[in-house]
């Protein structure tokens, strides 16, 4: 080992372990809430405790920034990656380059004008570790990326991996902006946030503080009876703002939107400040999800994300972002894209559906539920007709969502049409939306069949099946076929010998 | 085809009834440390009510469910894989193909060894915690299993070895 030659990222690396740990600040914010509230009550008394602690924490990230710097070490071997990291606590990692799962390029818009890129690896590990050196040059970290996958693949494809990667690509597509812009209306992560902000801003009293007395000082033609003009006016508005932001996050995400395909290697390239680089190679592709919302139903576009195998950490959030998703997809190229993915064209698939009995349950839930509700508002808040119309439409309302979400609800095995051949398993949702989630069949790992009591009483069964990508259940399947079926299964893959991650 | 399922150790049932008993004990002693201390409700619940509530779920839980648990508790290993039946009222069959298995752990805790018997945990990629717990297996023959089945998982043939397809 001592024939390693450790090296140290360039001094501008500083900037992305500072990052890092604000980034680890905001996404443990939600823990520390009772801290700051504890601060927020001692801070009544003694008013420079906040600012102490602010200066604190600044002055802490500052220095364990820098002596994170100092003692990030990696070295590059001939069969694996070597870092050695901590000030107190030694740790040394090593990344054998045949086990590793993904390596991807990040050039991040601090590092752009210094020419220098992140290099992310990740590792099938059961710990979830993603690796992250920062700070290398573009064609060094190129090349070691170039020398990961070629070893990690170098059993299933070891001629062709070396001339692919300086063939021309297959499949290239550019997405114009106005597709992202498209892009920018179907996603939905701005909504989330707005959902997360909507306490926050309510308890700022924002509205009877300034809006009320602003309105009433210089809006003199309002009354009482053109509020709702207003409020309508200021709910369109908001809405508009929204949509305006979504679509600029995407037209920054997703800006000069690049695909390209050359053999099992599918990769896209994007992004107006931070470049980044997402790709994978099929043999490790675990799902495939086809997301279309109303919007984009509308917009007669999908949106299309590929999971490989990523370890359980990541799958709880953060990294979520490297997973391999096209956000804006029309027609003709899902059907391109999908013939790549050897997934069968849409006729082929004979989608069915699920047992009428799978409506029971729920609706006998909300059978029960509902008059309970209608008994709790009539007798506890004596609110009289009007509860018992507002639960009569609120279990209307809901009973067709159960029925609608029933209905959209298929499931098939389908076998594609295309050379080489792939086996999948298909699972579509959604009541207005229409999700679909692709399972290669080879790719299941864990096969159950459950019954429940009220299940055996009706000779029912649930069947699950578990991949790495997750796991998806085909309810009320006659129990009989639940067990060939699960029995079938378990005989064909074990009998596949093709790699599966 | 059918499965040839194979029932667990019998001291396995005894294991079982013991284990429930003492997490009922647990509950006895919380109960017990209440009423100790003054902070138990008497004029909700009188002591009494409180006791033959508890022997009522002890004797359920003992006697009944966990014999019942056993009877229903079954394994079998065919050639593609490990099939593992469970459940006293909600019955889950799980079936893991042989080459989906990434590792095998051998457990046999503190009460595991009053009873001699073991345990054998199958994990596959990607997932939480074990996937598959076959309970109440003779210690030395869970330890040829473990072996047998590394041995099976070790000389997989993959498609490395037939390559060029």
């Amino acid at each position: 080992m001592s024939e390693l030659s450790w090296q140290r990222t360039p001094l501008i690396t500083i900037a992305f372990f500072l990052l890092r740990q604000v980034k680890q600040l905001v996404s443990n914010i939600s823990n520390l809430i009772p801290v700051f509230a504890a601060i927020f009550v001692a801070g009544k008394n003694a008013t420079w405790l906040p600012f102490a602690l602010v200066g604190g924490y600044l002055a802490y990230v500052v220095i364990s920034a820098i002596l994170q710097q100092r003692f990030f070490l990696y070295a590059i071997a001939d069969d694996a990656v070597h870092i050695r990291t901590g000030l107190f606590n030694r740790q040394h990692l090593t990344l054998k380059y045949e086990r590793i799962q993904q390596a991807e390029i990040h050039q991040v818009w601090y590092f752009r004008p210094f020419a220098l890129t992140i290099l992310s690896v990740d590792s099938a590990g059961s710990a979830g570790k993603e690796v992250m050196i920062p700070g290398l040059t573009m064609t060094l970290a190129q090349e070691l990326r170039q020398r990961m996958l070629e070893t990690s693949t170098v059993s299933e494809t070891s001629a062709e991996t070396a001339t692919e990667s300086a063939a021309t690509p297959d499949v290239e597509q550019h997405f114009p902006a106005s597709e992202i812009v498209r892009a920018g209306i179907i996603d939905n992560k701005l909504f989330v946030l707005l959902a997360v902000l909507i306490y926050p801003v309510s308890q700022l009293d924002l509205l009877e503080n300034y809006v009320v007395p602003w309105v009433q000082a210089h809006v003199s033609w309002l009354s009482s009876d053109n509020a709702w003009l207003l409020v309508g006016g200021a709910t369109v508005a908001g809405l508009a703002l929204l949509f305006l932001l979504a679509i600029v996050v995407s037209l920054i995400t997703y800006h000069d939107l690049h695909l390209s395909i050359s053999g099992e290697r599918f990769q896209a390239r994007s992004g107006a400040f931070s470049i980044r680089t997402l790709s994978f190679r099929y043999p490790k592709l675990q799902a495939v999800y086809i997301r279309r919302n109303l919007r984009a139903r509308l917009l007669r576009r999908s949106v299309v994300r590929v999971s490989q195998l990523q370890p359980r950490q990541a799958q709880a959030g953060q990294t979520s972002a490297q997973q391999f998703v096209l956000p804006v997809v029309d027609q003709r190229f899902l059907q391109r894209f999908r013939a790549r993915l050897r997934m069968p064209e849409q006729h082929e698939v004979h989608w069915q559906r699920l047992s009428n009995l799978a409506l029971l349950g729920p609706s006998l839930w909300l059978a029960l539920l509902a008059p309970l509700a209608a008994v709790a508002l009539v007798l506890g808040a004596e609110s009289g007709m009007l509860g018992l119309l507002l639960t009569a439409l609120g279990w209307l309302i809901i009973q067709t969502l159960i029925v609608l979400s029933w209905r959209n609800y298929a499931y098939s095995f389908v076998t594609s049409g295309t050379t080489p051949q792939e086996q999948w398993f298909v699972v579509r949702r959604g009541v207005f939306s229409r999700n679909e989630n692709w399972y290669p069949r080879h790719k299941v790992q864990q096969l159950d069949v459950v019954r429940g009591p009220w299940l055996r009483l009706l000779g029912f069964a649930h069947l699950i099946l578990h991949t790495a990508a997750g796991s998806e259940s085909i309810r009320y399947l006659p129990a009989k076929q639940a067990l060939t079926l699960q029995q079938e299964w378990t005989q064909e893959i074990a009998q596949n010998r093709r790699r599966w991650m | 085809m059918s499965i040839a399922w194979v029932a667990p150790e019998p001291s396995y049932r005894s294991y079982l009834q013991v284990r429930s008993l003492l997490s009922m004990l647990v509950l006895a002693a919380i109960v017990g440390v209440a009423w100790y201390t003054g902070v138990y409700p008497t004029h909700v619940l009188p002591l009494w009510a409180a006791g033959a509530i508890w022997a009522a779920l002890t004797i359920f839980f003992s006697l009944f469910f966990a014999a019942r648990r056993f009877q229903f508790t079954a394994y079998a290993r065919t050639d593609e894989g490990i099939h593992l039946k469970q459940g006293a009222l909600f019955r889950k069959i799980r079936a893991v193909p042989l080459n989906r298995i990434q590792h095998v752990e051998y457990k046999h805790s503190f009460l595991e060894r009053l009873f001699g018997i073991a345990r054998l945990a199958m994990y596959t990629a990607g997932s939480g915690g074990a996937d598959l717990t076959i309970p109440g297996l003779d210690p030395e023959f869970a330890m040829q299993l473990k072996n047998e089945l590394l041995t099976t998982i070790a000389n997989e043939p993959t498609e490395d070895t037939q390559a060029n397809e």
